[in-house]
């Protein structure tokens, strides 16, 4: 057990967004893991992206799912009460295409819930599709903004593209976040040498990205609040590399995609290795 | 789960497509599942591969694959007695009605379609099956197709027939069959939705997989409106409801 944010987690394992759906499916894992990381929400339903939606890359892959979710509404109505008799912890991943979404989709939700992640990897539409995460300012304003909505731990998850980790965790903390949850996934291409044209462009995930993902993990380190380490672990060995890279809990994501049971085994490994290393 | 199953027979139909034969006893499994199969150890290829039941009898479940890409070229060079990583079975299985029932199987389409085949004829529901590929040496299985449907027709459209699956259907009464199955290329299953069939049809789809169970929103296929998800609505769907376009 571990106590971040005042709350008390069953291990440091956490299930990372977009790859578990609402944690309904496979019900012993989510039973298991620390917290779940909800698939992104939206205030309005999104249909998401036509296929193709996913391609492999070497180790690893882009999505392109194009955040389809059933809006907050929906959300609220039909899938939380599912989702909170679940013996975990709830956190849910918020979107937006504007600053103002997220606080209102904070609001709505309100006390149901562990606490929130703030995916601020989304494009800025009034600012011509830049991430609201790659501008301090804008970063900043959304997490002050939502800090009103709410006192459950709000937890920023940065996107590392094209700007500085660091940079902008020091503003979602001065703004008033409590954690910080990094990587989202990395800008990718995959070109299509026929037509002449990109075939796919999204998000890049997966072993693949691992290396960076330790790195700007690690250059967080001394912020102050609790960090959660993702990308491309795969194994315990992998999650006690980001534990010892200043991590305090990690979460899981394409792993999934390879066995929907991978965070059970890395929980085993990492109770093993932590065991053997006298950590804990 | 992943489970780890033996390699117990491999066999090449042609010098693209084989069946590889596991022991998998006491599943309960419908046409239309399919298994998720790694194809590596390592971590790339990243993904496992979505591959249908061609038939499961006895605890014996054969896969039929053909070789398209790295990661079934992988699959075709493991041997008898190599172990072999799968998951499932995933997907929406088939019910089956007593209806008089037409196949229709483009390339290797045929391989969930053997197994429909298995269990119609187990449940004697009759059905005739008709079969097209592009080179008369593809055509996999013809004796067995043969054996357990009432009618069975095969084309080649570089064979002595020079006629595609759709072709084929002209040389039947459709009216008189209550419901259709087709597994091909999508492009097959765009043709024939444009025949605009007078019997329902049920189509076996095809996507990139991510996850292959629900999970991960990577699949996606139009249907009636809305995006439906491959791997769990699916992959079998009234052809009619889907927009192949969007
Ligand atoms: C439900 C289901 C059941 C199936 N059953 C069978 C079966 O029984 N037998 C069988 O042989 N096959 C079956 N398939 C198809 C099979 O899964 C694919 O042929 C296989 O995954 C290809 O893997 P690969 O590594 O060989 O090819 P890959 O190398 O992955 O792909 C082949 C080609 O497609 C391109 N490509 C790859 N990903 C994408 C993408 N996302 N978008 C666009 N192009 C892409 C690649 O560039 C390459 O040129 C089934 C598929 C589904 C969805
Ligand atoms: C299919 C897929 C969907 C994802 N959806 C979301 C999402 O909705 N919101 C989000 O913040 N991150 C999303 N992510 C990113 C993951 O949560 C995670 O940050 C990233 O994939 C890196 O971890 P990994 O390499 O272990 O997958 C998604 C990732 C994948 C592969
Ligand atoms: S492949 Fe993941 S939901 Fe279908």
């Amino acid at each position: 057990m571990i106590k971040l944010f005042g709350i008390i987690f069953k291990n440091r394992v956490f299930i990372a967004s977009g790859v578990f759906g609402f944690g309904l499916k496979y019900k012993r894992v989510s039973n298991q893991v620390g917290a779940i990381f909800t698939k992104g929400i939206t205030l309005e339903p999104r249909k998401g992206n036509p296929p193709p939606r996913v391609f492999e890359t070497a180790s690893g892959l882009i999505n392109w799912v194009g955040l389809e979710n059933p809006g907050v509404e929906k959300f609220c109505e039909e899938i939380l009460p599912k989702m909170n008799k679940l013996h975990t912890k709830i956190f849910v991943n918020v979107a937006g295409s504007e600053v103002v979404h997220y606080e209102r989709i904070v609001e709505r939700i309100g006390e149901q819930v562990d606490g929130f992640e703030l995916n601020i990897s989304c494009p800025n539409v009034k600012e011509g599709g830049v991430a609201f995460g790659q501008d301090p300012k804008i970063a900043a304003s959304v997490v002050a903004r939502a800090r009103t909505k709410t006192k459950l731990p709000l937890i920023v998850k940065l996107t590392p593209n094209f700007c500085d980790p660091l940079k902008i965790a020091r503003v979602c903390i001065a703004a008033g976040a409590d954690g910080i949850s990094l990587i989202n996934t990395l800008h990718g291409m995959v070109y299509d040498t026929g037509r002449k044209r990109p075939l796919i462009t999204g998000g890049l995930s997966g072993p693949a990205i691992k290396p960076f993902a330790l790195y700007c993990v690690n250059r967080l380190q001394g912020l102050g609040v609790p960090i959660i380490g993702m990308g491309g672990i795969m194994t315990g060995q992998d999650a006690y590399e980001f534990l010892l890279a200043g991590a305090s809990a990690v979460a899981i994501g394409s792993a999934i995609l390879r066995d929907p049971y991978a965070p059970l085994k890395i929980i085993r490994e990492l109770k093993k290795m932590s065991n053997k290393n006298g950590n804990s | 789960m992943v489970r780890r199953v033996t390699i117990k027979k491999k066999q090449w139909f042609t010098d693209e497509i084989f069946g590889l034969e596991v022991h998998l006893p006491n599943l309960d499994l419908q046409p239309g599942q399919f298994f998720q199969v790694r194809t590596s150890t390592t971590y790339d290829p990243f993904l496992n591969r979505p591959i249908s039941i061609a038939s499961y009898k006895g605890g014996r479940l054969l896969l039929i694959i053909k070789v398209v890409g790295r990661g079934t070229k992988m699959l075709g060079q493991k041997k008898v007695g190599e172990d072999l990583q799968i998951l499932g079975p995933f997907g929406k299985g088939l019910k089956l009605k007593k209806k008089k029932s037409l196949l229709i199987a483009g390339g290797i389409g045929v391989a969930p379609l053997l197994f429909l085949a298995q269990k119609m004829y187990g449940k004697r529901i009759e059905f005739d099956f008709v079969y097209g590929v592009k080179k008369e040496q593809a055509l996999i299985k013809k004796s067995h197709i043969s054996q357990i449907a009432r009618h069975a027709i095969f084309v080649a459209e570089q064979g002595r027939s020079k006629m595609t699956v759709l072709g084929a259907l002209d040389m039947l009464d459709i009216a008189s069959y209550d419901i259709a199955y087709a597994c091909g290329p999508t492009t097959m299953l765009i043709e024939l939705q444009k025949l605009n069939l007078p019997i329902p049809v049920y189509a076996f789809c095809e996507d990139f997989l991510g996850c292959g169970c629900g999970l991960c929103l990577g699949c996606a296929i139009m249907y009636k409106g809305e995006y439906k998800r491959i791997c769990e609505d699916g992959p079998v769907f009234e052809l009619k409801g889907i927009s192949f376009d969007e």
